[in-house]
Formats: C-alpha cells, sequence, structure tokens
C-alpha cells in the first residue's frame, strides 16, 4: 500500500467511512506508528475547523439527472401522444363542423340571390318540337318562352336581307 | 218472339249508326285544315331606322323580352295560304327563301334556304296567337328574325 492509499484510508477513519473490522485495524495501527497517528490528529483537527463552515450547496439537477432526462422524454412524448388520440375538443369540432357547414350555407345562399336576381326571360328549354340541321357546322340555340307562345331557333348564321330587286319593282 | 228479334235490330242499327260516326269522325279530325301563315323578315336593332316600318307591338314586347334590341322593323312580310298536306314557299330576300308545309293535327314544317341550301328545318303545332321564329345575328349590333304565326 502507498502513502497515498495509507493518507485515504486514514482520512476514511477520521470521516468514518470504514467498516468496523477495518476501523478496528485502522485503530490499531495508529496505536503503533507515530506518523499515522500524527496524520490522523491533523486530519482530525482540519476536519474539526471545517464543520459547520461548509457552505451548503445544491445541486440544480438530481444525483440521477441522465435518468431523470429519459423520465422527462418518455413523459413527454406520452403526453404528446395522448393529446393526439383525444377526442375533438370544442375548437376542434367547431373547426370540423360548424365552418364547412357555414361555408356551404354562404354558397347556397349566395345561389339563392344569384337566381333572384337574374333577369326572367320566361325561357324553357323542353319542347315536343322538331329540328333538323342541314350544315353540321353551323351552330344552333333553340327554346320555348314560357308561355310556349313563341319558339326560338338562333342560327350562328348571317342572312342576307337585301331584297331582290325583281320583288322591289313587283312592290 | 216478334218483339225480341226487333229489339235486337234496333240495338245493332245504333251499333253501326254509333261505329260510323265514330269512324267518320276520326277521320275528319285526321284531316288537316288549309291553314294561313303570316311570315315577316324582321331586323332587329339598337339603333332607329328612320323610314322603316315597325313590326306590330305585340312581336315587338315578345322580341324585345328575351333579345337585347330594343327596335325591331319589318322588312318583308308574306301571307301563305296552304292547303292540306301542300306547301309553299315565299322568297324573302334576294339569298334566302322559306318553304312552310301543311302537316297533320295543326303542325307545320318551316325549312330556311340560303343561296340555295337548307340551313334549318322546324316543324311544330303552330296555334294561332303564338310564334315560330328563326333568327340569326347579322354584324355586331343587329340581328335577322324569321317570324311566323298562324292566321285566324
Amino acid at each position: 500500500m502507498n502513502e497515498n492509499e495509507i493518507q485515504l484510508k486514514v482520512q476514511a477513519l477520521v470521516d468514518g467511512e470504514l467498516t468496523g473490522p477495518e476501523a478496528k485495524e485502522w485503530r490499531g495501527r495508529l496505536e503503533t506508528d507515530a506518523g499515522l497517528k500524527e496524520l490522523h490528529a491533523r486530519l482530525t483537527a482540519v476536519r474539526g475547523l471545517m464543520t459547520g463552515a461548509e457552505l451548503p450547496r445544491t445541486l440544480p439537477e438530481s444525483g440521477d439527472f441522465h435518468w431523470s432526462q429519459i423520465s422527462k422524454a418518455i413523459e413527454r412524448e406520452e403526453r404528446q401522444a395522448k393529446h393526439l388520440a383525444r377526442p375533438a375538443s370544442g375548437a376542434n369540432w367547431l373547426l370540423r363542423w360548424v365552418l364547412p357547414l357555414a361555408g356551404v350555407a354562404c354558397l347556397m345562399l349566395f345561389l339563392t340571390l344569384q337566381q333572384t336576381t337574374r333577369p326572367d326571360l320566361g325561357i324553357s328549354l323542353g319542347s315536343d318540337h322538331e329540328l333538323e340541321l342541314s350544315i353540321d357546322d353551323l351552330d344552333v340555340m333553340t327554346f320555348n318562352t314560357g308561355d310556349d307562345a313563341m319558339s326560338v331557333v338562333w342560327l350562328d348564321y348571317s342572312l342576307d336581307l337585301q331584297q331582290d330587286e325583281m320583288d322591289l319593282w313587283l312592290d | 218472339m216478334i218483339a225480341l228479334s226487333l229489339n235486337n235490330l234496333i240495338s245493332r242499327f245504333i251499333f253501326l249508326v254509333a261505329l260510323l260516326l265514330f269512324v267518320s269522325g276520326g277521320f275528319v279530325v285526321a284531316q288537316a285544315d288549309p291553314i294561313t301563315v303570316q311570315a315577316r323578315l324582321v331586323l332587329g336593332t339598337s339603333k332607329e331606322q328612320k323610314g322603316k316600318t315597325e313590326v306590330p307591338d305585340t312581336i315587338r314586347k315578345r322580341l324585345a323580352k328575351v333579345f337585347k334590341w330594343m327596335k325591331y322593323y319589318e322588312l318583308r312580310s308574306r301571307r301563305l295560304s296552304i292547303g292540306d298536306g301542300a306547301t309553299k314557299t315565299a322568297k324573302l330576300s334576294k339569298t334566302s327563301k322559306i318553304e312552310v308545309s301543311n302537316r297533320k293535327n295543326g303542325k307545320i314544317a318551316v325549312s330556311l334556304f340560303s343561296e340555295g341550301k337548307m340551313l334549318v328545318q322546324k316543324s311544330q303545332t303552330l296555334k294561332s296567337g303564338s310564334y315560330m321564329v328563326l333568327a340569326g345575328g347579322s354584324g355586331t349590333d343587329s340581328a335577322w328574325f324569321i317570324v311566323l304565326s298562324k292566321n285566324k
């Protein structure tokens, strides 16, 4: 056992950290070794001076800092998982149902207003009338007025309106 | 016995008369009466054109209710008396004409020709007081209308 180990053992004896047989052994050695006895006396004196003079210090984190951080991380993840799995709160219910319904209601209101503001031309599209076209690329639109008193065939065609000279002469 | 056979004879006679009336009535209904159709070539425009004849007010109101133009001038008018199953032609402008056929059950067929080619044929029942209109754009600010009506 080297000098440093011997000093540490004496220090442990002063601090009361040695077990019963070991403490008894080292007390016996103190009786026989003057150097050790002097060291023990010096350390005991220093301990006496320091007792009550040490400033109390508390660790910012507990001794099991590493494990406590892991535990906190696990708890935080569990809380987040519970939050996600939790049924919709009042605010969520509002977002999921009330806002879409309000949107649909606004759309229907808009369409209703559009219908009421549309000018009433009294046009209907259903009819038992027959239409035959001879030119394929001629655009045609046909409709009846609401009271069925006028049927219209609208052709995308510019008709020459000039009067025949013979007719003009006859008229 | 004699009274019974007389009753039977009368019943058969009444039945035959009723059958004859029914058949002849149906035949009369199936016949097409001669009709008179008025065809008007009308110019619809938003600008007033002096010297031109405006269409009758009933036609103007009907057209103005549907179309954007407010002024409707009658360029030409033809009256066609069409017999049962017959077809009459009316020339409305230098290059256009209509053919009107009198079909069964008050139905008429109107064909519009332009530059010798048939553009469209429309068939419908035309009642008195109702109008068949063939129309189209002619330029940016006017339109042509062929307004057909059945005279009473």
